[in-house]
């Protein structure tokens, strides 16, 4: 990828101050994006913060409350669906039950009013490129749901389109085929290099195949970024517990000058960049605390509960003051409840928010 | 335990126990049932049975089953005759024809000796039958022969078709576009478009039987198959039917059209209508009966104009002018059910089961 | 040309022609696309709605039919009642009719008693008895109709072979057109017809095999043996007697004390209607599981070879001569009424026991599973699971019934054509007769009658809807 030629470019996609509303309730609040052309954009969030609104925005299958939309540089707002150039895969998949695969991919091209030995080959290449040809004959109803993904994203494929959207594509498959499907459409998209947005709720889903997340609550983008960054420097403390899993520990205490005191009794130097005084929260991932199995260590915890899942241990303990820690060890260890254990905190693996959420820069 | 209340609460399926033995409950349940289903065919059937005898038989009202008709020779100068069976004192039998008035005894003569007249006691005479199917009930006023030209069957046969299949075909479109609308879009003013027809729901036909007769009058339309075939088109029982069905179609469905480019008449006629298809031959089978059947409303727009009249308004006016000719009317009649009954025989299972399930009159 | 005339022309053209060539202009269609082409010209008048007012636009454009055939086709004539009634003379011309204000309904309420139609005008007459005779026949039909299309569903609804079969059977003359069935009814009933004929045949058999020497005596025992096999049958189950069995026994006894008239041993006369009670009272009594039931039955069998040994066999089945009925015209006897109700049941039964069985298939069986656990008596079950949880599809089927039977007109005008004299005249005939059966028809009289029609009907539904106020759905 060439930076500078971007620049010269339009970005594929740009929001500005999108808002929308559904009679008095407000849904989105202003959104602002730029998505470049052959990135991988996932809209991650709870459910209920706008992420499938706003691609049904893009999408043209609702009209914005205020705000723009441009493709390439153009504006879209009054262009309907079906003219924008996009193709969405769906949820339930939306396959026309009384059609035949083949139909299926062939209708939109169809109703392009395509030449038919266009659509043939359009309907071939999809169809090889991701092994459904044996199915073209069947209708949706006699496929699995592994099958009837590959026809929804192959008749996303056949129209050739500018965007792909994807709404939670994957929510109906089982685990399994959860992560095998999970690749495949990350395979699709080192193969067509067309801009993809994919909206989830499923951070890991997010963390894997983006090349940059937008992290989304109540209508209002948190924070953008590639899937490390934001993981390693989240803005604030909702994007850092929304990424990783176990969720990131959160620690309150008070912070003056730059020694913070939690309530759990810890009581550290923190590099802070601004020292100053108020409350605070700590937070560290689990995989970052270290365990000490002779009970020495910075702090003293009593194991509540534990999953030996074999490559990984999560431990689920308590402070002295209730406050509960868990922590994610890279081996298996012999552990028992009520046992004491010694954990060390490194001051590296810190993150640090202030009392309006809002991560606190560290000097490093 | 009481089995005549087992049977009244329970429900299908209920107990694989119950196929073990018939107890008295299976006996009173299966004769509720055999009674009730002679009920309903016999007269249907004595119909068909009678229908087929020839016209001294109906009009000497025949109780037998067979179609039994007497026999009748061309006898040599004396004409065509009925032929009798004369059974002698000895037991010998011989056939004969009347020769003179039917009296207490009656001159007869023997068909192969027509000249030998012998009298002999009316009650040793009985009819020479044969058993043969009135052909001629059905064919006479269909082909207009023996004097029948009243009944103008394909007329009406062509008007009741028509009728029914370009009124089914319009209650189909028309309510299909409206159910579409209230199911599948939000706008302004649905909620009063819907209390709208279920207004129209709660009135009954013939009370606006009059008024409607003028609105008829003033579109000119009045004396023309139009006239019946438009004002019950759109049918309120139609609209929520299929609004009903259309409301279970994922709204995900339309959106993947519209990304696919279709417009939405295509979304309603690709998708849409595929589709609903179980419910739209529900409202078409209850369509083509309201249709087929329908009485009051084309006696009163059509019975100026023989020419328009429906299979229903014939067979009325072909009963009411030969009171006396059952066999024809009874032929006629059996010719009206058939269609229906062979729509009903074919489509039985779907049709009772499809309006259970979704359709309400 | 007429201005509808014009106005057809009009629409057909723009529609056709100009549809035709908007969309040749924004659209190819290739040859195997005419199909197409004709699908997206139907839907002209939408896919032109899209492009002028957006999305937004089509739901009016697909409701516009539908709502111009009920503008014109329901709402309008509903509304032109009120203004026809207000008018007067022959004349089919809505300007050209005479304001004549209240004088129709003046006419329908001018009665010197308003309980005797024979003391109204004419028109009031008309009106009066079609009212009262429809009223008296929605009264006996609706509760007749409803009771056999539950029971015909409970029993269609029954683990029976061929379920299938029986529910067709039952639909089927629901798809008969009322002339069809006038005619079918007509041949049966005719004086001379199959009904006259086997009723004549069974009673001169009857007479015949009751003239036998012996007879009452045979019959004695016969009765005898069948009254003890049944009573041993109804009380042979430990846990109280049975109810099927019963129900039978119940039966006989009825008809017994009918052919002994032990009322008339005291001069009264009445002996049928105590035989019902006497068997519904043994009834009730065995599926409530009452106490005393199995005493009832014993007493009800002893008193039964009483009044067997009462009977004397050959006067009760000596029936003498059938003289034939002329079932649809002779006037006093209620027959014509009666068949009118039996043909209207037997051709719309088997519609609404459709509606009864989907409601009561909807019932989860595990709730009768749950309640055999509980030891429900079957009989309480049904009281207590079936019929509460059928109400709303009964209130419904109560209404769509209660609807129909007022607006009963084609059975009638085939069947006895409201004779004989104006036993069966129903007020949906009158509106027809007075309007358009008529040398000199009065379309302000009848549309008056409508109105007076559609609110009693208003009212008739309203009360039933308020009756079953809890249960309905509607």
């Amino acid at each position: 990828m060439n930076d500078t030629s971007h620049a010269a470019k339009a970005p594929a996609l740009q929001l500005s101050d999108i808002r929308k509303s559904f009679g008095t309730v407000d849904v989105i609040h202003g959104i602002d994006l730029e998505i470049q052309e052959g990135e991988f954009i996932v809209f991650v969030g709870p459910s209920g913060c706008g992420k499938s609104t706003l691609l049904r925005l893009i999408a043209g299958l609702d009209d914005p409350t205020s705000g723009d939309i441009n493709l390439n540089g153009k504006r879209v707002n009054t262009v309907p669906a079906s003219e924008r150039g996009l193709s969405m895969v769906f949820q339930s998949y939306a396959l026309y039950p009384h059609m035949t695969v083949g139909q299926n991919l062939s209708f939109g091209l169809e109703n392009l009013r395509m030449e038919r030995a266009e659509i043939e080959r359009r309907i071939n290449d999809a169809a090889t490129l991701l092994q459904i040809d044996h199915l073209l004959g069947r209708r949706p109803g006699q496929l699995s749901g592994g099958q009837r993904q590959r026809v929804a994203i192959g008749r996303a494929i056949v129209r050739e389109p500018v965007i792909f959207l994807f709404d939670e594509p994957l929510s109906n498959l089982d685990a399994e085929l959860r992560l095998q499907m999970r690749v495949e459409i990350s395979d699709l998209h080192s193969k067509l290099k067309n801009t993809m947005i994919y909206v989830t709720h499923d951070q890991i889903e997010a963390m894997t195949m983006a090349d940059r997340i937008v992290v989304l609550r109540g209508g209002n983008i948190e924070q953008i970024g590639r899937p490390l960054d934001l993981y390693n420097h989240p803005k604030n403390k909702f994007v850092a517990g929304f990424l990783g899993a176990p969720q990131m520990n959160f620690l309150e205490g008070t912070l003056e000058g730059n020694v913070i005191s939690l309530n759990c009794g810890m009581v550290r130097d923190v590099p802070v960049a601004q020292p100053g005084t108020g409350k605070v929260t700590l937070g560290i991932r689990p995989e970052n605390i270290h365990v000490n199995l002779d009970g020495h260590g910075d702090e003293t915890v009593t194991v509540q509960n534990y999953e030996q899942l074999g490559a990984v241990t999560y431990i689920y303990a308590t402070f002295p003051n209730g406050d509960t820690l868990t922590v994610q060890h890279a081996h298996q260890i012999p552990l028992q409840r009520g046992q004491e254990l010694g954990v060390s905190f490194p001051s590296e693996a810190f993150h640090l928010f202030g009392e309006d959420d809002a991560s606190m820069e560290l000097t490093r | 335990m009481s089995r005549l209340t087992t049977f009244l609460s329970r429900t299908a399926g209920n107990g694989p126990d119950r196929a073990e033995r018939i107890g008295i409950t299976d006996v009173l349940a299966y004769s509720y049932l055999f009674f009730g289903v002679l009920i309903i065919l016999v007269p249907v059937l004595w119909t068909f049975f009678s229908s087929i005898k020839s016209d001294t038989a109906v009009e000497s009202f025949d109780t037998r089953l067979a179609p039994m008709d007497q026999i009748s020779e061309m006898i040599e100068d004396v004409g065509e005759k009925d032929v009798w069976i004369y059974t002698a004192e000895d037991g010998s039998t011989q056939l004969v024809y009347k020769a003179g008035p039917t009296r207490k005894v009656t001159d007869v003569a023997p068909v192969d000796d027509p000249g030998a007249v012998f009298k002999v006691p009316r009650t040793s005479l009985a009819p020479h039958e044969e058993m043969r199917v009135a052909v001629e009930n059905y064919l006479d006023p269909i082909l207009k022969r023996n004097g029948q030209d009243n009944f103008h069957f394909f007329t009406y046969l062509y008007n009741s078709v028509f009728v029914t299949v370009i009124a089914t075909m319009v209650t189909l479109l028309i309510n299909a576009m409206a159910a579409f609308a209230l199911s599948k879009y939000r706008f302004r003013g649905r909620l009063t478009f819907t209390i709208l027809i279920v207004a129209t729901l709660l009135i009954p036909s013939s009370i606006i039987l009059v008024s409607l007769f003028f609105v008829v009058w003033s579109f000119g339309l009045f004396g023309s198959l139009w006239g019946v075939i438009i004002p019950a088109a759109a049918t309120p029982t139609g609209v929520f039917l299929l609004r009903q069905y259309m409301l279970t179609i994922p709204d995900e469905l339309l959106e993947a059209a519209r990304m696919d480019a279709a417009s939405e008449w295509r979304i309603f006629w690709r998708i849409i209508i595929p589709l609903s298809l179980p419910a739209l031959s529900v409202l078409a089978i209850l369509s083509v009966i309201w249709r087929w059947n329908d009485f009051l409303w084309p006696l009163i727009v059509l019975i100026s104009d023989p020419a328009s009249h429906t299979l229903q308004l014939g067979l009325t006016q072909f009963a009411g002018e030969f009171d006396t000719n059952f066999h024809y009317i009874l032929a006629m009649t059996v010719v009206t059910l058939i269609p229906i009954t062979l729509v009903f025989v074919w489509l039985q299972r779907f049709i009772t089961t499809g309006i259970a399930t979704t359709g309400l009159k | 040309m007429t201005p509808a005339g014009f106005t057809v022309a009009f629409a057909a053209l723009f529609w056709g022609l100009g549809g035709a060539i908007w969309l040749l202009m924004r659209r190819r269609y290739t040859l195997r696309q005419i199909p197409q082409f004709f699908m997206d010209l139907l839907g002209f008048p939408v896919e032109l709605a899209q492009s002028l007012f957006g999305r937004a636009g089509v739901p009016y454009a697909l409701l516009l039919p539908n709502m111009l055939i009920f503008g014109f086709f329901t709402f309008l004539p509903m509304i032109l009642n009120f203004y026809v009634s207000f008018t007067g003379g022959a004349s089919i011309s809505l300007f050209d009719r005479p304001w004549v204000g209240l004088e129709k309904y003046a006419d329908i309420f001018t009665c010197e008693n308003y309980l005797s139609p024979k003391s109204c005008s004419n028109p009031g007459y008309n009106f009066w008895t079609g009212m009262f005779n429809t009223l008296w026949f929605v009264l006996i039909q609706v509760p007749i109709l409803c009771v056999a299309a539950l029971v015909t569903a409970l029993v269609v609804n029954q683990n029976i072979r061929g379920r299938g079969f029986w529910r067709a059977m039952f639909f089927y003359p629901v798809m008969l057109s009322p002339v069809v069935i006038a005619n079918i009814w007509n041949w049966v009933l005719h004086r001379k017809g199959a009904l006259n004929a086997s009723v004549g045949e069974a009673r001169d058999a009857m007479t015949g095999l009751a003239g036998l020497s012996g007879f009452d005596m045979v019959a004695t025992v016969i009765f005898a043996v069948i009254l003890l096999v049944v009573s041993e049958r109804s009380l042979r189950s430990n846990d109280g007697p049975s109810g099927s069995w019963t129900a039978v026994f119940g039966v006989l006894i009825a008809m017994l004390v009918y052919w002994s008239q032990p009322l008339s041993l005291i001069g009264l006369p009445g002996s049928g209607w105590l035989g019902l009670a006497l068997a519904g009272g043994l009834y009730w009594s065995v599926s409530t599981g009452q106490s005393f039931a199995r005493m009832a039955i014993i007493g009800a069998g002893i008193l039964a070879v009483i009044m067997l040994l009462m009977i004397q066999f050959d006067a009760v089945f000596s029936f003498g001569r059938y003289r034939p009925i002329n079932w649809l015209v002779t006037p006093n006897t209620g027959w014509p009424f009666f068949w009118l109700v039996f043909v209207f049941c037997w051709s719309h039964m088997g519609f609404y026991m459709l509606i009864l069985l989907a409601g009561l298939q909807a019932i989860p069986s595990d709730l009768y599973e749950a309640a055999k656990m509980d030891a429900t008596k079957p009989f309480r079950a049904f009281y207590r699971i079936t019929l509460p949880l059928i109400m709303p599809t009964l209130t419904v089927v109560l209404v769509l019934s209660l609807i129909r039977s007022f607006q009963i007109f084609d059975e009638v005008y085939l069947l006895t054509g409201g004779g004989p004299g104006r036993e069966t005249f129903m007020v949906v005939q009158n509106i027809y007769e007075v309007a358009f059966a008529n040398d000199h028809p009065d379309y302000g009289q009848a549309a008056a009658g409508s109105i007076l029609m559609a609110i009693v009907i208003a009212v008739f539904t309203f009360f039933q809807l308020w009756l079953t106020r809890r249960q309905s759905d509607l």
